[in-house]
């Protein structure tokens, strides 16, 4: 096979990856089903697990929508409203993890605070666009566990910026390419805003994709090897990026991973915060994520995908408090007895993060508290992942 | 029942998004990747007390039951899907907001192509990138771990031809 067969395999593959990846059923799909699903199963099943053991074991907030949690709810409580006594007394999980209004939550506006962008749609966790088996991931467990708060959490700041963007048009995408010195394609690309082909690469830009949550990104397929002074990975990943002037301007930490065939360089992506520092971009399963490049075999090409160099704007938003954030995080708990028993799971540390909420127009990157903590089970070391969205709930729109 | 299988809750959270792209990816519109994905997690739902873990693989029994409901839907509507198909570059619905989201994806164009392969070519790429192992591949397909790597290497290189075919 020759240098450039192999490339456009590994470009065709590496595509293939993005398209299995980000193709999910429309958001309200997995609710849906579930709640079909709970319909059809024997009426003396669903009484005998009782409606708090249900709602607050299986599933794990805030990923269901109170809209659905409401409707499950009616169904189960219709069903087993006659032998209530008799339900098991372990369901303290509450339906949602999210806080109400009668928390306090809106006592931390402060001065200089200006929710200009009107309510924000609140984010969808729970899901990433990344493989389960990505390299570096470490083993993230999704399902119900009991989980315990022993770790330290101090955030002083009453407000956050949330950062915005518009989605670009077709005319953004093109003068992005007209950048690289890339020309549109007579092809197509259905979904996408275009695509471009420049001397030894080819380009793909697409809008954001709503769920799960990705911002407009370029995709550059590098047909040439290209000189380093180094055959270091990050060197390398380096060159390629700045001969296309494609570094970030964004603050970031780098991450090399190791395949057989491939060297992935990662450039995760932060935020600076006044107050806060380097705030890390995560997906909604609580992923690192930014400018990846990978590289093939002997340096013969890459693959560049990373987010369109948009201008963001931003503004303040009053925040839950770390203690109310910590509430939050444990609400989505499950019942700590009954059967069957699950994980017991301590979260130990939290930070703020960026998440990605797509909106339309106009997306936004908002703040949240990122929980996790490490277990064993079943002989697989895991870690559990817990997002609370941080901006006053009140703010959010439901 | 924690020893021996995850709770189900667990499969239909991690592997609804999978499915439904594997399915999809065979499928010519989104209504009928929904239903099907939908009849697999029902069949399996219901079928999951009755599974045992030390035969298979919780996940491999989910594209197992996947697999057997695509190849029903296309046994169905055989006749339908092939005239779908026939028509290239069909303009898309976008009367609802979360369909457009969905539509949108990037690369739906690429799993067009995938969709139209020899059955085989195209289930094997499918079923790799939805995740599993070639030896996982191979026991889905009946046939041995190469056979399988060989088939998906077939079946890249077809998709290529495709794409570039199409290209010209």
């Amino acid at each position: 096979m020759s240098e450039e067969e192999d490339l456009e395999l590994l470009a065709l593959q590496r595509q293939l990856d993005d398209a299995f990846q980000t193709t999910r059923p429309r958001p309200a799909f997995e609710d849906e089903l579930w709640l079909r699903m709970q319909a059809r199963r024997p009426i003396m099943t669903r009484l005998r697990e009782g409606v708090a053991g249900l709602v607050g074991g299986i599933w794990e907030a805030p990923a269901l929508p109170s809209g659905a949690i409401a409707i499950a709810l009616i169904v189960l409580l219709g069903a087993g409203i006659f032998t209530l006594g008799r339900l098991h007394p372990g369901g303290a999980g509450s339906a949602t993890s999210g806080l109400s209004n009668q928390d306090g939550a809106g006592k931390n506006f402060g001065p200089n605070v200006s929710p200009e962008y009107g309510p924000l749609p609140v984010p969808a966790f729970g899901t990433a666009p990344g493989p389960p088996q990505a390299l570096d991931r470490q083993a993230v467990f999704q399902g119900p566990v009991t989980l315990t708060w022993t770790g330290h959490l101090d955030v002083s700041a009453a407000s956050l910026p949330v950062f915005r963007y518009q989605e670009p048009a077709q005319s953004d995408a093109d003068r992005f390419a007209a950048s690289l010195g890339a020309r549109p394609s007579t092809e197509a690309v259905q979904g996408g805003l275009g695509l471009y082909a420049g001397k030894d690469f080819t380009l793909v830009v697409i809008g954001t994709v709503a769920q799960p949550a990705r911002e407009p990104s370029f995709n550059l397929s590098e047909l040439k090897s290209i000189s380093s002074p180094s055959a270091d990975p990050l060197a390398l990943a380096t060159a390629y990026l700045s001969a296309r002037h494609l570094m970030p301007t964004w603050p970031y930490q780098t991450e090399v991973q190791t395949t057989a065939g491939t060297v992935r360089v990662r450039f995760l992506r932060s935020f600076d915060v006044p107050s806060q520092g380097q705030v890390a971009l995560v997906d909604g399963a609580g992923n690192r994520y930014g400018i990846e490049v990978d590289i093939a075999t002997g340096g013969r090409g890459a693959f560049e995908t990373g987010p369109l160099p948009m201008s963001l704007a931003s503004a303040g938003y009053p925040i839950i408090t770390p203690d109310q954030a910590v509430r939050s995080a444990l609400a989505s708990s499950a019942p700590p007895t009954g059967s069957p028993s699950y994980p017991a799971v301590r979260l130990t540390t939290a930070e703020i993060v960026y998440t990605l909420v797509w909106a339309g127009d106009h997306s936004f990157y908002e703040p949240a508290f990122l929980f996790s903590g490490t277990f064993t089970y079943q002989g697989t070391a895991y870690v559990k992942r817990v997002l609370v969205p941080a901006v006053d709930p009140s703010l959010l729109t439901h | 029942m924690l020893a021996d299988r995850p709770p189900f809750e667990d499969l239909y959270r991690d592997y609804l998004g999978r499915i439904y792209a594997y399915v999809r990816a065979q499928v010519s519109s989104s209504a009928d990747a929904e239903d099907i994905t939908a009849q697999v997690f029902m069949n399996a739902y219901q079928a999951y007390g009755r599974f045992e873990a030390r035969n298979t693989s919780p996940v491999a029994w989910l594209f197992r039951i996947a697999r057997n409901a695509t190849t029903d839907h296309f046994r169905a509507h055989g006749r339908r899907e092939r005239l779908r198909r026939t028509i290239e570059h069909q303009p898309l619905a976008f009367d609802d907001p979360s369909r457009m989201a969905e539509e949108r994806l990037q690369y739906r164009a690429l799993l067009d192509h995938v969709a139209r392969l020899p059955e085989r070519q195209r289930d094997s790429i499918a079923l790799r990138h939805s995740g599993l192992t070639f030896e996982e591949v191979g026991v889905l397909m009946s046939c041995t771990e190469d056979a399988a790597k060989m088939l998906y290497h077939r079946g890249l290189k077809a998709l290529r031809d495709s794409v570039h075919k199409e290209g010209e």
